[in-house]
C-alpha cells in the first residue's frame, strides 16, 4: 500500500514537473519578447535587451523553468509578472480562494442533490421515477452549465429579480448577499455534476442491489432500509472516485461560469492576462488549475484503491 | 483504466459484425434512434447550410435590428438585423467542424500511439509511452485550451504553404488532448489481443507485425473507440462553444453557437430572450443527439463498461 502510494505520488511530482515545463516552452517559445510586451512598441533594442538580462529572460528556456522551479519549491513563490508587476502570489490570494468557494459550493449541491436522485431512481428501477431521473441526466450532461446561467440570469435574476444578475459580494458584505451572489453560478456549474453522479449512484446501487448477497440478506428478514444501507456503500464506490476527479474538473468549467457572472476569480485573472498577453500571469494560473487538477485525480485514485481492495491487490 | 476494458472482444468478428450490432441495437432502442436522428440533422445542417439558411449568415441589415421571432424571422434577428435561424443553421458547420476533426485526429493519434505502446507490450518503451500518455491526460482541456490560444493568439498562423485560422489551431489542441483518452482504450484493447490464439495463429501463417496491428488488432479496438469518439464529439462541441463564448474560439463574423451565446450576454437586461435561447438550444440538442447516440452504442457494441463515465 505504501508502496503504491509512493509510486502514484511520484508519478504526480513527476508529471507536473512535465507539465510545468511544457507550459514554461510554451510560454517561451511565443515570437515576440515578454519585454516587448512590457515596454511597449516604442522600446529601443538596447532597453529589450536590458529588461532581458534584468528579467533572466536571455537564459536558456529550461535555466529558467528550473530558476522558476526553484522559488516555487524552495519559497513558495510564483514569482511577478513583467507586464503588470504584480506578485503571483497576491494575485492567487486574492482569487484562488473566490474560485474554490465557488467550485466547493457547486461540488456540495452537486453530491447532495446527485445522492438522492440516484437512490431513488435505482430503488424505483423502471417506474416514472426511474425514467424522469435518467431524462434529467441525459440532459444535465448536455446542456452547457454557461448556457445555463445565461437563462438563470436571464430569468430568475433580471426578469425576476431572485438574485443578483452577477457580480460577487464578498462574505464581509453580509452572508445572505453573498450566498445570493455564488447561488446562481454554483447551480450552473453544479448541475451536469447532478447528472454525471446520480446516473453512477443509480447504476451502482442497481447493480448492488440485484446481486446474490443482498437478496441473501433479503432473505434472512434483514428490514429494507438496512439492506438499503449496506448496498449502498458497496454502490458508492466508484462514485466517490468519480466525484474526487470530477473536483478537478468543475475548475476548468468554473472558468467559464466565472466568466460569465462577472465573478473575480482565477478565470478572471486567467482572461485578463490573456487579453494584456501576460504570458508570466497565464503561466502561474494555468500551473495552479493544473496542481488542483492533478491532486484530485491522485485523490481519486487512491481513494478508488482504498475503497477497492480488489482493483489495489491486481495492481500493486 | 477499469478491469473490464481489457476484456477481449468475445471473437475476432470485426467490422461487419459491430455494424450489424449497431444496426440492431438502434432498431430496439427509441433514445438511440432519437440520438442518431439527432445528429443527422445537425450533421444535415452544416453540410447543407448554403442551402438550407433563409438569409445570408453574416451580411448586415441594420433595418432588422433585434426583431422578435416571426414569421419572416422564425427565430428573430440580431443586434446587426442578422437572421438567428441562418446563423444557428451555419453555426453547426462551425460546431460539428471542430469537434469531428478534433475526434478524427484524436482517433488517429490515439490508436497510433496505443498501437506502438502494445506492440511493444512488456518492454520499456511501452512504459515511457504510456506513462508520458498519463502525464498529458493530467492536463485539464478547458484551461489549456483557452490559455494555448491566449499565448498564440487567435490570428491566423502561416506555416509553410497552410493557413492555420483559430478553427484550426483548436481542433487541433482539442485533438491532441483526446489523444490520451484513446490511446489509453486502444492500448488496453490492442495488449489482451496481442496474447490471443488467433494472432499466434496468424503469425505462424506468415503475417507481418503491421498486418497484424492493423488488420488484425486494430478492428477489435473498434467498439470502445467508436463508443468514446462519439461522447468525445459531445464534448468538442461544448468546448468550442465554451472557448468561443470567451472571444478565444471562431472569430466573428463566422457564425458559431458560441459566439452568438457571447453576443447574447450584451443583451440579457433588455429582454431579447431569444438571441441566448436558440443558439443554446442548438448546443444542447446537439450535444444530447451525440451523448445518447454514444450511450446507446455502448450499450450494444461495449455493453460491460459501467454506464456513467462522461466525463471531460
Amino acid at each position: 500500500m505504501l508502496r503504491m502510494l509512493l509510486n502514484r505520488l511520484a508519478f504526480s511530482i513527476l508529471a507536473l514537473l512535465f507539465v510545468g515545463l511544457l507550459l514554461f516552452v510554451l510560454t517561451r517559445g511565443v515570437p515576440g519578447s515578454p519585454a516587448r510586451v512590457a515596454l511597449g512598441l516604442e522600446a529601443t533594442d538596447t532597453q529589450i535587451a536590458q529588461f532581458e538580462k534584468d528579467h533572466g529572460l536571455d537564459r536558456p528556456v529550461v535555466e529558467q523553468y528550473i530558476r522558476w522551479l526553484g522559488q516555487l519549491v524552495l519559497h513558495g513563490d510564483f514569482g511577478r509578472s513583467f507586464v503588470t508587476g504584480r506578485s503571483m502570489n497576491a494575485l492567487l490570494t486574492e482569487t484562488l480562494p473566490i474560485t474554490l468557494e465557488l467550485v466547493l459550493f457547486a461540488f456540495a449541491f452537486a453530491v447532495a442533490v446527485a445522492l438522492p436522485i440516484g437512490v431513488l431512481s435505482a430503488v424505483y428501477e423502471g417506474t416514472w421515477i426511474d425514467h424522469a431521473a435518467r431524462i434529467f441526466a441525459v440532459i444535465g450532461v448536455s446542456v452547457p452549465g454557461f448556457w445555463l446561467g445565461l437563462m438563470l440570469i436571464r430569468f430568475p435574476a433580471v426578469e425576476f429579480g431572485w438574485f443578483p444578475p452577477g457580480g460577487f459580494v464578498p462574505l464581509s458584505d453580509g452572508l445572505v448577499a453573498h450566498l445570493q451572489s455564488i447561488a446562481l453560478p454554483a447551480f450552473a456549474l453544479g448541475v451536469y455534476y447532478i447528472a454525471i453522479l446520480s446516473r453512477m449512484t443509480r447504476s451502482g446501487l442497481v447493480e448492488t442491489l440485484g446481486s446474490e448477497y443482498v437478496r441473501t440478506a433479503r432473505a434472512l428478514g434483514l428490514p429494507r432500509g438496512r439492506v438499503l444501507w449496506y448496498a449502498l456503500k458497496n454502490a458508492l464506490v466508484p462514485v466517490v472516485s468519480v466525484g474526487a476527479m470530477s473536483f478537478g474538473y468543475m475548475f476548468g468549467w468554473a472558468l467559464i461560469v466565472e466568466y460569465l457572472f462577472n465573478i473575480p476569480g482565477m478565470s478572471n485573472a486567467l482572461l485578463t492576462a490573456v487579453g494584456q498577453r501576460d504570458y508570466f500571469t497565464m503561466q502561474a494560473v494555468v500551473y495552479v488549475f493544473t496542481i488542483i487538477f492533478i491532486v484530485s485525480n491522485l485523490a481519486a485514485d487512491l481513494l478508488n484503491r482504498q475503497l477497492n481492495p480488489k482493483l489495489a491487490s491486481a495492481q500493486p | 483504466m477499469s478491469v473490464a476494458e481489457k476484456r477481449p472482444l468475445a471473437e475476432a468478428s470485426h467490422v461487419m459484425a459491430a455494424l450489424q450490432r449497431i444496426w440492431q441495437g438502434a432498431r430496439l432502442n427509441w433514445a438511440t434512434t432519437t440520438g442518431a436522428v439527432i445528429v443527422l440533422v445537425a450533421i444535415g445542417a452544416a453540410i447543407f447550410a448554403p442551402l438550407i439558411a433563409p438569409y445570408d449568415p453574416i451580411e448586415i441589415a441594420i433595418e432588422n435590428k433585434l426583431l422578435p421571432p416571426s414569421a419572416e424571422f422564425w427565430l428573430g434577428t440580431d443586434h446587426g438585423g442578422r437572421d438567428i435561424l441562418s446563423r444557428v443553421i451555419w453555426g453547426a458547420r462551425a460546431s460539428l467542424t471542430v469537434s469531428l476533426l478534433a475526434v478524427v485526429i484524436g482517433v488517429t493519434g490515439g490508436v497510433l500511439i496505443g498501437l506502438f505502446a502494445a506492440y511493444h507490450s512488456g518492454s520499456w518503451v511501452e512504459q515511457i509511452v504510456m506513462r508520458a500518455i498519463d502525464a498529458i491526460a493530467s492536463i485539464p482541456l478547458l484551461i489549456w485550451a483557452i490559455a494555448i490560444i491566449g499565448i498564440v493568439g487567435v490570428d491566423s498562423v502561416d506555416i509553410g504553404p497552410f493557413t492555420f485560422t483559430n478553427v484550426h489551431k483548436l481542433l487541433i489542441l482539442i485533438g491532441l488532448l483526446y489523444m490520451p483518452t484513446l490511446a489509453r482504450i486502444t492500448h488496453a484493447v490492442a495488449q489482451v489481443e496481442m496474447t490471443s490464439d488467433y494472432v499466434k495463429a496468424r503469425r505462424v501463417q506468415g503475417a507481418g507485425n503491421l498486418a497484424i496491428m492493423f488488420g488484425d488488432v486494430l478492428p477489435n479496438c473498434l467498439s470502445p473507440l467508436i463508443v468514446q469518439a462519439t461522447l468525445l464529439v459531445a464534448i468538442g462541441i461544448v468546448v468550442e462553444a465554451s472557448v468561443s463564448f470567451v472571444g478565444l474560439g471562431v472569430q466573428p463574423p463566422t457564425p458559431s453557437w458560441g459566439s452568438m451565446l457571447a453576443d447574447a450576454r450584451n443583451y440579457v437586461f433588455s429582454g431579447e430572450w431569444w438571441l441566448p435561447v436558440f443558439p443554446g438550444a442548438a448546443i444542447s440538442l446537439t450535444v444530447i443527439g451525440f451523448n445518447l447516440l454514444g450511450d446507446g452504442l455502448r450499450d450494444v457494441l461495449d455493453p460491460r463498461r459501467s454506464t456513467g463515465r462522461l466525463l471531460t
